[in-house]
């Protein structure tokens, strides 16, 4: 276990614990602001784990991770919108 | 003294970890939905580059930190622009502003 181990777990429990809890309950736009806090978040605590195992090429997933989770962010927008 | 560049960069991550910890309880916390979305910026605009900047120095002068450096860019870049999406996906169902966008 060393600092960034740690600094993760913390992430995970702090951040990631709210964020999926805002994205079980309530009406759709309040479970897509959990989710987009949740990739951002995930996307930081991978950064965290590539540190922590000391293996830099783990920062290509986070890389992909922010491209990915803001299109697919935007399409729940879109199909919100359209469901009303 | 690089000793003293990773603590600071130790640090400033430490930091950054504990402003997105900070945002995520607070943006449960509160009860409304406008209110909750300002709780996303803090995120992407102050928690991701603290973290990153923590983890360049670090890293030092290599393409960990470059990678680093652009994952915090996109991250600052996207962040806000999906907080006005989802902002304006909330005002058109509570009828604030009307249903089709511009084209």
């Amino acid at each position: 276990m060393n600092g960034w181990l740690l600094a993760s777990a913390v992430l995970i429990v702090g951040g990631l614990g709210p964020a999926l809890y805002l994205t079980s309950r309530g009406p759709a736009v309040r479970r897509l602001v959990g989710l987009q806090l949740a990739g951002a978040i995930t996307v930081l605590l991978m950064e965290l784990l590539a540190q922590a195992y000391g293996q830099s090429q783990y920062l290509v997933v986070p890389l992909v991770l922010v491209v990915v989770s803001f299109a697919g962010t935007l399409v729940f927008t879109r199909l919100l919108r359209d469901r009303s | 003294m690089s000793s003293l560049v990773h603590v600071v960069g130790a640090v400033l991550a430490g930091l950054g970890v504990v402003v997105v910890v900070a945002a995520a309880i607070a943006a449960v916390w509160v009860r409304e939905e406008y209110v909750r979305l300002h709780f996303l910026t803090p995120v992407t605009s102050l928690g991701a580059p603290l973290v990153g900047v923590g983890l360049g120095l670090v890293n030092g002068w290599t393409l960990t930190s470059a990678t680093i450096l652009g994952i915090t860019l996109l991250l600052a870049i996207t962040g806000p622009v999906l907080g006005s999406a989802i902002g304006r996906v909330t005002a058109q169902l509570d009828g604030v502003v009307e249903q089709e966008s511009p084209e």
